[in-house]
């Protein structure tokens, strides 16, 4: 056991965690949003999808891990943009238009990448990392929690400042009425079709960057399908969220976290059937579904288009 | 004008005549029946150095080979897909390989309502003789020379095992490499992880579990996947082995040496041409569905990427072993069970 506690095993289960947690929290929050202004975004997946791969290609040609995530947030928005105006303008069924965009997304994708990847898979390099004065130094937590890609931090600090517009600004505000109460929003010379679309928009440039990083940071090379229902668990993390940023987080986490237990298990030689170790972070959502979940209020107009006058 | 010949007589030889007629004919039906067409069904496009691009290889080969029509029908996912095997059948497609796990349920419905014979995966179980045969391809002869080429290789007497998922063809060449590495020292450590549930296409999380197995002090990966494998390759080539040395990549299925960034150690490499070759020769002599195929060390069917990091004296060790393999002085059984894979790793408790 001695030879598997070591800084290097551990420093590398954790910063997993964080890998893989950082993008469900990224389309996490976005879907939050959505969902808070009455929009459910089961595109989700989609959007991620794209962003992965605009995200690689823009860091591939580029250079800059930076212009990646800008091209995976455009790409996520590329795809946010259909179900803005098919969902929010036209009042179009926003689960089956979900799917359909999602459908679209692996098709597209995996053809680009089959005529222009499929002969060179090419990767990417080693990701710089921007290590935190003091914090790093931490044995083990150090390392693989302060040392990490600058986007980590960014995602980070957007979880308060998401939870200080969503309590404290006139914006907050209006998301919240248009997802509970449309009408009286309307009535207030809000508009709520712009609300929605502003959340939907936000949604989709989360989502692509949420699918960049995984693209760039997390794998370091685009194939298809690569989101392998991230964008899924994401949906139901910003459920569970209740409308809180912090509690998406919280989730992503846990799952990231999760998942590198199920790594280490396995490694460590623990002679009990994968799919019961596989099971793990899927049962500490199904856990925390069962405990927090009864109590999660989706907005009253979730999933419902907004018409001026109908009831 | 009266008949010469009575009218029974006349019946008589008509009917004959019809009969000898049909025996006549009856070998260019038989000819027909023959295999003029094949389709080849894979779940992500031929592009992906290992599963799907082996078969449609494979599947063109034998197509120029034997002159017939080859359809691929490729990128189809995991879900459903009775549509495609119907269209196919419709289409005039002699024989249905329906190259994924997941579809072994579906592509024996569609040949009891078609017809038309399916070749499935992993599952024996399901042969019919006529309609559907099996080929549980497992290269656990190739896999047991890997883990002898592994173990010669380590310098950390550690070696890694990462995989997308668990069917029965990966089990048996985990266990294999396995014990080709303990039988050339029977000291040296295994760390084993999968991805995650059909992981496939996860090639973060391939990189996130082969950083781990690294971080374990395992310096030669051998890894099994899809896309998934993809993302083995990345964490290999930029992660550092902990004595600060290079990390080894041995692969399966199909050969990467094309986008190798100097790790590529070898590959346990699949030709299914033999497999899909033989396929249709039993079709043309009504035993298909009789016998499942499989890949062999001693046909070529399978064998050990040679690439330029295998020093010269580690590659003849290796080739002594194949030979014992191939004579029969070594006999690998494969391993097709997830329980038995396991309990040849190392644990913390041993």
């Amino acid at each position: 056991m001695e030879s598997l506690l070591t800084t290097p095993f551990l420093t590398a289960l954790l910063a997993g965690s964080l890998a893989a947690g950082l993008p469900l929290l990224l389309a996490g929050l976005g879907e939050q949003m959505s969902e808070k202004a009455g929009v459910l975004n089961i595109g989700l997946e989609g959007m991620m999808l794209l962003g992965a791969y605009c995200g690689f290609l823009g860091a591939w040609s580029s250079g800059s891990l930076w212009l990646g995530f800008l091209c995976g947030m455009l790409g996520g928005l590329a795809l946010a943009l259909p179900m803005m105006l098919l969902c929010v303008w036209l009042g179009l069924n926003q689960i089956v238009v979900g799917i359909a965009l999602t459908l679209s997304a692996e098709g597209l994708t995996a053809l680009l990448h089959h005529v222009q990847f499929s002969q060179s898979y090419p990767r990417l390099p080693r990701v710089d990392t921007l290590p935190l004065p003091l914090l790093s130094e931490i044995p083990v937590l150090g390392t693989a929690l302060f040392d990490r890609h600058p986007l980590v931090y960014l995602a980070i600090l957007a979880v308060p400042l998401l939870a200080w517009l969503y309590r404290s600004s006139l914006l907050g505000l209006n998301l919240q009425a248009a997802g509970d109460r449309p009408a009286a929003l309307d009535a207030a010379g809000i508009s709520v079709i712009a609300t929605r679309s502003l959340a939907v928009l936000f949604t989709g440039a989360m989502a692509g960057l949420g699918g960049a990083y995984l693209a760039t940071v997390g794998a370091g090379l685009f194939v298809p399908f690569m989101t392998s229902g991230a964008g899924f668990i994401a949906i139901v993390l910003a459920m569970l969220g209740r409308g809180r940023p912090l509690w998406v987080l919280l989730g992503a986490l846990l799952f990231g976290l999760c998942l590198s237990l199920t790594t280490a298990l396995q490694v460590a030689g623990l002679r009990v059937p994968t799919d019961l170790v596989q099971m793990l972070p899927f049962a500490a959502v199904m856990l925390l579904l069962l405990f927090f979940g009864r109590r999660a209020a989706l907005p009253a107009a979730l999933t419902r288009p907004y018409r001026r006058g109908e009831r | 004008m009266k008949l010469g010949l009575p009218l029974p007589a006349l019946t008589g030889a008509l009917t004959g005549a019809l009969f000898l007629a049909g025996l006549a004919i009856a070998p260019a039906f038989a000819q027909d029946s023959e295999v003029n067409h094949i389709a080849v069904l894979t779940p992500e496009q031929p592009n992906d150095f290992g599963w799907n691009q082996q078969a449609a290889k494979a599947a063109r080969a034998v197509g120029e080979a034997l002159s017939i029509d080859v359809t691929l029908a490729s990128g189809l996912g995991y879900g459903d897909v009775r549509p495609t095997l119907r269209e196919l059948a419709a289409e005039g497609a002699d024989l249905l390989i329906a190259h994924a796990s997941g579809y072994n349920t579906t592509a024996p419905e569609i040949a009891e309502e078609t017809g038309v014979p399916v070749a499935i995966v992993d599952r024996p179980d399901l042969m019919q003789p006529g309609l559907v045969a099996d080929y549980t391809l497992s290269g656990h002869e190739g896999a047991y020379l890997a883990g002898v080429l592994a173990t010669q290789m380590s310098r950390s007497a550690t070696l890694g095992i990462v995989v997308s998922g668990e069917p029965p063809s990966w089990n048996s060449q985990s266990a294999a490499f396995a014990q080709g590495a303990r039988a050339s020292d029977p000291d040296i450590e295994l760390r084993y992880s999968v991805i995650g549930p059909a992981a496939y296409a996860d090639a973060a999380g391939a990189r996130r579990v082969t950083d781990a197995v690294i971080a374990a002090g395992a310096d030669v990966i051998f890894g099994q996947g899809n896309g998934s494998t993809f993302g083995i390759l990345q964490a290999v080539e930029t992660n550092d082995a902990p004595d600060g040395g290079k990390i080894w990549f041995i692969d399966v299925i199909g050969d990467k040496s094309s986008i190798d960034g100097g790790h590529l150690l070898s590959s346990v490499v699949w030709n299914l041409e033999p497999v899909y070759r033989a396929m249709i020769e039993d079709l043309g002599k009504g035993t298909f569905g009789t016998r499942g195929y499989s890949i062999r060390l001693e046909d070529e069917s399978l064998y050990l990427l040679q690439s330029e990091h295998i020093p010269a004296e580690v590659w003849e060790r290796v080739m002594e072993v194949r030979e014992q393999i191939v004579a029969g002085e070594i006999t690998v059984e494969p391993k097709f069970e997830a329980e038995a894979v396991r309990a040849l790793m190392t644990a913390v408790s041993d």
